[in-house]
């Protein structure tokens, strides 16, 4: 069963389609990727999935649920957790309170929200330090995360994602900006990742989409142009139009 | 610990060095600096209307107190509860924006409520201030007596700093810095950046309101400028002194700008630019204040010792 699902999904900005008429079924359990070149509109169909700005027209349904609409806090709440493109951390508090606050946002009950030290939520705490272990930055946690490098900054961007406890995982370009030896981790960390969540990537390295995806999805123009296994996708000539003859039509 | 036992002796020492009523004033202006801190220092919201709060609660409770003559617990109710409210509705509106907006409309708003002040004379008094507010006894203990009513204003000082302390080691003192570090983020994992901006606005006002009627009580009036943009400047000013990015830092400024302006406006009439000084050395050199200043002189007098 498709765990997220779009139909006609479509965005416009005044004369712009960055999205248009996207029909989407991501199965539970999937990595699906998402690929195309620059301002195919993969960025913002990610903001259509999460909420950050409601769709031009189209509908959005989440484990059957028809979602369209619903603001970022709350898709959040449903289990819908996403990483930045750029990374979108909290610089100046620690590694923990970083991932803590993302993992106390998903407890249904707000009980002592302005009253128990937030160091006695211990099932939180556990749900951030795993978070932090996930991605290998378990003995830095007391750092700031100002302080850490941006390969680093990276994999806390993903634990941030990830002490949500999400359903579905939302992941925009996880190895921008990261070293060869960087990007190798990054692949091991989302392969790890694998049957664990339900993984919707977003990604530009060719190496990283054909070694994770079990479908892969190709944006163009705003527009969905293919879709299909790694194998399927490396044949299509449409795709290959895309990537490399500029305008195809 | 070590903070709570230097903020004890200061308690204990400060009736010796300056008048009672000062030795008050600094106290009741920490607790504004300590609402005011909510926001500036831990949600990152300048807010440049905090006398509205402030100034609403001393008016309404002084009226209370000096035409109904009620008691004092439900003075200090009422100017809470007042704080808190006028803190709602402004702040409902302000955070609605953000950036040089949200500093603009708090300070449009602040001023709105000052000309109501300003034009209802016949409950504000006007210009001429809100006089005649009684100090009334508690548990048969007068306050009439300074060094009485500074040791009721240093209790409900010390139960304001326990709480505020609670507050921002607490689950929600951590969103709003995660708020201040990164709203969009903050958004993303889930929470309703807005509604937590407004709750940082309510309890920061409820602290404003305590203080407002505390002011009020001491002086025996409200003064029209206890609503006025200068008093809400005069919190940030000495906030930023004290340093906003600690929970001690407003509670060093009230010190700093209360015992200057107490002490030097007797010797000197220009004594404001003494201040202007102060704000331009901390500005440049000491974003954290006198909080950053002591913590970086420890640091340099261990690595020489």
């Amino acid at each position: 069963m498709a765990l997220l699902e779009t139909h006609g999904l479509t965005k416009s900005f005044g004369a712009l389609t960055a999205v248009n008429a996207v029909t989407l079924r991501v199965e539970a359990g999937a990595v699906h990727s998402v690929i195309g070149p620059n301002g195919a509109g993969k960025t913002t169909l990610f903001n259509l999935l999460t909420g950050a700005f409601p769709p031009s027209s189209g509908q959005l349904f989440f484990d059957g649920k028809d979602i369209t609409g619903t603001p970022s806090h709350r898709v959040a709440h449903l289990g819908l957790a996403r990483s930045f493109q750029r990374t979108n951390v909290f610089p100046a508090l620690s590694l923990l309170d970083n991932v803590w606050i993302a993992a106390f946002a998903r407890n249904v009950s707000r009980r002592g929200l302005t009253w128990r030290r937030a160091q006695h939520y211990p099932e939180t705490t556990e749900r951030a330090r795993s978070a932090l272990a996930d991605v290998g930055l378990a003995e830095k946690a007391n750092h700031l995360a100002r302080e850490i490098s941006h390969g680093e900054q990276r994999q806390l961007e993903l634990a941030i994602a990830l002490a949500a406890a999400p359903r579905v995982l939302l992941l925009d370009e996880p190895a921008a900006g990261l070293s060869p030896d960087e990007t190798r981790k990054m692949v091991a960390l989302v392969r790890a990742l694998r049957g664990r969540y339900t993984v919707v990537l977003i990604e530009h390295k060719m190496d990283i989409i054909m070694n994770v995806s079990d479908r892969i999805s190709v944006m163009h123009f705003g527009s969905l142009i293919a879709e299909g296994t790694p194998a399927e996708i490396q044949r299509n000539p449409d795709v290959r139009r895309a990537y490399l003859g500029g305008a195809a039509a | 610990m070590r903070a709570l036992v230097l903020i004890l002796a200061a308690i204990c020492v400060l009736p010796l060095i300056v008048r009672p009523a000062i030795a008050a004033e600094i106290w009741i202006f920490a607790i504004f600096g300590l609402g005011l801190n909510l926001l500036l220092g831990y949600t990152g919201l300048l807010s440049f209307g905090q006398s509205t709060f402030f100034g609403s609660a001393a008016y309404v409770a002084g009226y209370l107190l000096k035409h109904h003559a009620i008691g004092l617990p439900l003075a200090l109710g009422v100017g809470i509860g007042i704080g808190a409210l006028s803190a709602l509705l402004v702040g409902y509106l302000c955070v609605q924006r953000s950036g040089l907006y949200f500093i603009m409309l708090t300070f449009a708003l602040n001023q709105l409520f000052y000309f109501v002040a300003y034009q209802w004379t016949s409950v504000t008094g006007g210009e001429d201030g809100m006089p005649g507010i009684p100090r009334p006894a508690i548990l048969g203990i007068g306050l009439t007596e300074p060094l009485h009513y500074y040791l009721l204003v240093s209790a409900l000082f010390l139960l304001a700093l326990g709480l505020m302390k609670r507050i921002v080691e607490s689950p929600l003192g951590k969103i709003l810095q995660a708020i201040r570090e990164n709203e969009v983020r903050a958004d993303a994992v889930g929470y309703n950046v807005p509604r937590f901006k407004l709750a940082a606005f309510v309890i920061g006002g409820a602290f404003s309101g305590a203080a407002g009627v505390l002011y009020a009580m001491l002086f025996g009036i409200v003064p029209l400028e206890a609503i006025g943009f200068v008093f809400s400047g005069n919190v940030v000013f000495a906030t930023l002194i004290g340093g906003s990015g600690s929970l001690y830092g407003p509670i060093i400024g009230s010190f700093v700008f209360i015992w200057l302006s107490e002490s030097m406006s007797v010797v000197w009439a220009r004594w404001p630019l003494l201040l202007g000084v102060a704000f331009v050395i901390v500005v440049l050199f000491f974003r954290g204040g006198v909080v950053e200043a002591w913590s970086r002189l420890w640091r340099f007098s261990k690595r020489t010792a």
